[in-house]
């Protein structure tokens, strides 16, 4: 399947989206949900494009929409840039203080105005990516609750979640860094639940929570030792030493 | 035919160029805590031992990438990580029983060797040829290979 993005032919197949299309021929898409394998959420709209099929022209969101043979597609055009600039605005709006969207709102020049003013000044924009990361990861712990104004990502009831494993990643792929992951004395506190880390048996540092280990344990089948990443190191690396010691 | 990294510790002066040249290539920038080798000293009998990701056969951090960011090519044998595909749960780092992967939580990223596409800067820049880069075809061969001088050690990769 051949497809024109922006001039430039580009093939892919069936079942595709666009933006991957995109992606992989180094073509610059802007977007905040669109994590590489994870399916397109289309939600934060910002990778809105043009797409002229034979004569008919349509704006569409390049993560969840899927390529069909011989597709003309322009990444960026006046419309789609005003487009662009008004769905900033209300990211804007609802999210001022943010320095992701108060960097984005710069690029593209966008001003909130005054006499509007969010009440609530939430980092989160209702993406989702750390919701599907969780689920991917098999935990489960967060989900979308609430409806319309009241929308949020959070665990059953706000309670400490049972499942939540503490490993972090709902923070990492959060494109606006909205999620809280706070380290204090050898606990670590996420969604309303406090971990206790665990000590490296050798150095004594902290390094990661019993849950998180537990969970490669399982997947491993193998039991670990309470060891960090840097004293197994250098477990290793005395290996190496006693046998060349050896030698001389 | 798989090649690798063969690290001899006893020509290494512990200049530590290659870990300079491994974070100025993969991170555009001289720090060696966002380098994927480390040399570890042992003064006490004179020794350096620059230790790095061994591409395992059976890789245990791809085992526990519950995302499938972790792949190992069949053909060269070198696990590598899509960063873009990582999520940073850093289950790998817990899972590698060498310690050879590191999480930068300033670069959001998993600190992994993965051969620089073939051609290792850290090899190329080792001034004493203590880092080496040679085909090591099959497990057989690898042992055999690097093994006469410290079986046990290697006893534990083939695992």
């Amino acid at each position: 399947m051949l497809i024109n993005i922006d001039g430039k032919m580009c093939k892919g197949h069936a079942g595709e989206t666009l933006m991957e299309v995109a992606n992989r021929n180094n073509i610059d898409i802007p977007s905040l949900c669109y994590k590489k394998g994870f399916e397109g959420l289309g939600r934060c709209r910002l990778c809105l494009v043009e797409v002229k099929e034979g004569k008919r022209k349509k704006i569409v969101s390049a993560c969840v929409y899927p390529i069909k043979d011989g597709i003309e597609v322009i990444t960026s055009t006046d419309e789609i840039i005003k487009m662009r600039k008004d769905i900033i605005l209300l990211l804007l709006l609802r999210s001022p203080e943010n320095d992701y969207i108060k960097e984005l709102a710069e690029e593209y020049g966008v001003k909130s105005p005054k006499k509007y003013k969010d009440q609530k000044n939430d980092d989160c924009i209702l993406c989702g990516l750390c919701v599907e990361a969780c689920e991917k990861l098999g935990t489960n712990a967060i989900s979308f609750v609430y409806r319309g104004i009241t929308k949020k990502v959070s665990t059953p009831f706000d309670d400490p979640s049972k499942d939540c494993i503490g490993c972090g990643s709902c923070a990492e792929v959060c494109p606006t860094n909205a999620i809280k992951l706070r380290e204090i004395n050898g606990t670590r506190t996420i969604w309303n639940r406090s971990f206790d880390l665990i000590q490296c048996t050798v150095c004594g540092n902290y390094y990661t929570t019993a849950e998180s280990l537990k969970y490669v344990e399982e997947k491993l089948d193998y039991e670990e030792d309470h060891i960090c990443e840097r004293c197994k190191r250098k477990a290793m690396g005395s290996k190496f030493k006693e046998s060349f010691q050896n030698i001389y | 035919m798989a090649k690798g990294i063969v690290i001899y510790p006893d020509k290494c002066t512990g200049c530590r160029t290659c870990e300079l040249t491994c974070s100025f290539t993969k991170n555009d920038i001289f720090n060696p805590k966002d380098s994927a080798i480390a040399v570890l000293p042992y003064d006490e009998v004179g020794l350096q031992v620059p230790m790095t990701c061994l591409q395992c056969e059976d890789p245990h951090c791809m085992t526990v990438c519950t995302v499938n960011a972790i792949t190992k090519n069949e053909k060269t044998g070198v696990v590598t990580v899509d960063d873009e595909k990582c999520i940073g749960c850093k289950m790998c780092v817990s899972a590698c029983p060498f310690g050879n992967m590191t999480y930068s939580s300033r670069l959001k990223k998993v600190l992994k060797c993965d051969l620089c596409k073939g051609i290792p800067q850290c090899v190329k820049e080792c001034p004493t040829d203590a880092l080496q880069f040679k085909d090591l075809d099959g497990p057989l061969h690898k042992r055999k290979n690097i093994g006469d001088l410290f079986s046990d050690v290697f006893g534990e990769v083939s695992k």
